[in-house]
């Protein structure tokens, strides 16, 4: 069974009395530690589809099953419950935690809220996590807006693990970070996967990186899939339209062509 | 440089905070001065000021201390202020927060009662608030807050629809927080300094209002406010003026006092914001 499976979702916008598909009759499934990636032009609807899928706006059609149950039917705190199992990192590692909190908050709330570790156990599960993403845990009382872009996305993930998620929503997470930083924490993405079996929904325009960790990918265009299948066939040879452009366009694989 | 040292290279800070440490030291030391009832009679009536050295200030038609009942005074001035800012403030804050955050109905609702609020002018609600109740100081303090606290609940609810449309309370939704802890623990601490810069103006109209309810009669009677002086000597305005100015100078010193401190803060930060 699949861990997620997601069919004939679609979001609508109204403009100025123009209505906008931002996705239109979308259907994939995640299996369980896979990552399936969205890729597609800036507006294709890769962002409204991760937020749809997180619960944080609400589709005008369609269906969402997660981990064998109707996602969409829960509310209230059975939805806050289950959120524990379905976790997401921004592009923007500053913008995406609170201004004034500090690392040890970042990751003390999902383990609060979650009731995973007591009070006194707390402390040593943030020290854990810390280092398990590769970070010195002295970097616990340091506030969000003293350590580096790359510290901050590493934080994102620990956040992002500390609840023990079968399925993360990665919007654009590495875009923001240099190149070198970004080999580090594409690394750490897939130990992590490895190492708990974690699947990921991995949003990028980076057609170079989709093709270096997914396994599957799916391109959008105008809010509906243009074509998918697994990752390497699609970008070497694509056959929608779009999928050439975003190939052609995408400079890193032109080079390595013959 | 520390924050207090730029506040302190402003002016109209060192002024604001010079009236103010005034003020407060004389609402601090009124009792230990004038440790007696300001309102019982000390001498003579109508003494002028500078004739006798230890009713500095003269006496009023009743006989009364002036300095005495103006160190009172300043305490009730001050107290009614605060306490008045700090209830509107707070309502405000948490009415636009509530209304920001949930958006739809409950913003409509409490919205529509900010507005019906904000159309009877301020001094009326408190006027009729206090008619209705009785003068107390308590009353006082609710009245004068029902008049004010629709101002930071707008600005409130303002910053909160900016602040709620950012990545990190959508993060805070994923790790599975409750909406209400999203609303006060993440988003109301963003939320408060364009509230807080309220705060200046919203003590010093406190504190006028307060002196005009007292001055139509309507503060509480057991206490010696400013507004009860100017009135008291409004009787005796040609013959012993000094009456109605000493407390009117008191008034104008404080509140200005208040804008000026209030200027000043507001523009540290602004110098702060600025330079980060
Ligand atoms: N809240 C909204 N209201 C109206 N339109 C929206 C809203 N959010 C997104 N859209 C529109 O929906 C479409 C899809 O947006 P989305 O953010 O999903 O694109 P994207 O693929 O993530 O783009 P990018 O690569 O630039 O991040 C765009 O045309 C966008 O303008
Ligand atoms: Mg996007």
């Amino acid at each position: 069974m699949s861990l997620l499976t997601v069919s004939g979702l679609t979001k609508r916008y109204s403009r100025g009395g123009k209505t906008l598909t931002a996705a239109d009759d979308v259907s994939f499934h995640v299996e369980p530690g896979e990552t399936l990636a969205l890729a597609g032009p800036s507006g294709s609807g890769k962002s409204t589809i991760a937020r749809l899928v997180l619960r944080l706006i609400e589709p005008d059609g369609g269906r969402i099953e997660f981990e064998g149950g109707d996602f969409l039917a829960l509310g209230g705190s059975a939805l806050r419950a289950r959120r524990a199992r379905l976790q997401m990192v921004f592009q923007d590692p500053l913008a995406a935690f609170n201004p004034r909190a500090t690392v040890a908050r970042v990751l003390d709330d999902p383990l609060r809220i979650h009731g995973i570790a007591s009070r006194a156990e707390r402390p040593r599960r943030i020290a854990a996590l810390l280092e398990r993403v590769g970070l010195a845990a002295d970097l616990a009382p340091r506030a969000i807006h003293e350590i580096s872009g790359g510290q901050r996305q590493r934080v994102a993930i620990a956040r992002a693990i500390a609840t023990k998620p079968s399925l993360i929503v990665l919007d654009e997470a590495v875009s923001a970070l240099d190149v070198s930083v970004r080999g580090q924490i594409l690394d750490l993405l897939l130990d992590l996967q490895r190492e708990q079996r974690i699947a990921y929904l991995f949003i990028s325009h980076d057609l170079g990186v989709v093709r270096a960790i997914a396994h599957r990918v799916i391109l959008l265009d105008a809010g509906r899939i243009a074509e998918s299948g697994d990752a390497r066939a699609v970008i070497d040879t694509p056959r929608s339209a779009i999928g050439k452009a975003l190939v052609a366009a995408a400079p890193r694989l032109n080079r390595n062509r013959p | 440089m520390s924050r207090l040292h730029r506040f302190l290279r402003t002016p109209e800070a060192v002024a604001g905070t010079i009236l103010l440490a005034m003020l407060f030291a004389m609402a601090l030391s009124a009792s230990l001065l004038f440790p007696g009832d300001p309102q019982a009679i000390a001498g003579p009536a109508l003494l002028p000021p500078f004739q006798n050295w230890s009713l500095p200030l003269g006496t009023d038609r009743l006989g009364r201390d002036v300095l005495a009942e103006l160190f009172h005074g300043a305490r009730t001035s001050l107290a009614v202020g605060l306490a008045a800012a700090a209830a509107a403030l707070v309502v405000g804050a948490v009415v636009g927060t509530l209304a920001g955050f949930a958006g739809g109905l409950v913003d409509e609702v409490l919205m529509r009662i900010t507005d019906a609020f904000q159309t009877v002018p301020g001094f009326l609600l408190a006027l009729a608030f206090v008619s209705v109740v009785g003068p107390s100081l308590g009353v006082v303090v609710v009245a004068i807050a029902l008049g004010t606290w629709t101002g930071p609940a707008r600005i409130a609810r303002a910053e909160v629809l900016s602040i709620r449309e950012r990545d990190y309370v959508a993060g805070a939704r994923v790790i599975g927080m409750h909406p209400l802890a999203i609303a006060f623990r993440e988003v109301l601490p963003n939320a408060l300094p364009p509230v807080l810069a309220l705060s200046s103006v919203i003590v010093a109209a406190a504190i006028l209002t307060e002196a005009a309810l007292s001055f139509l009669g309507l503060g509480d009677p057991n206490r010696v406010t400013w507004g009860g002086m100017i009135a008291e000597g409004r009787t005796v305005l040609r013959t012993a003026p000094f009456l109605s100015i000493v407390p009117g100078i008191a008034l104008v010193l404080t509140v200005l006092g208040v804008y000026l401190a209030g200027e000043g803060i507001v523009e540290t930060t602004a110098v702060r914001r600025g330079l980060s």
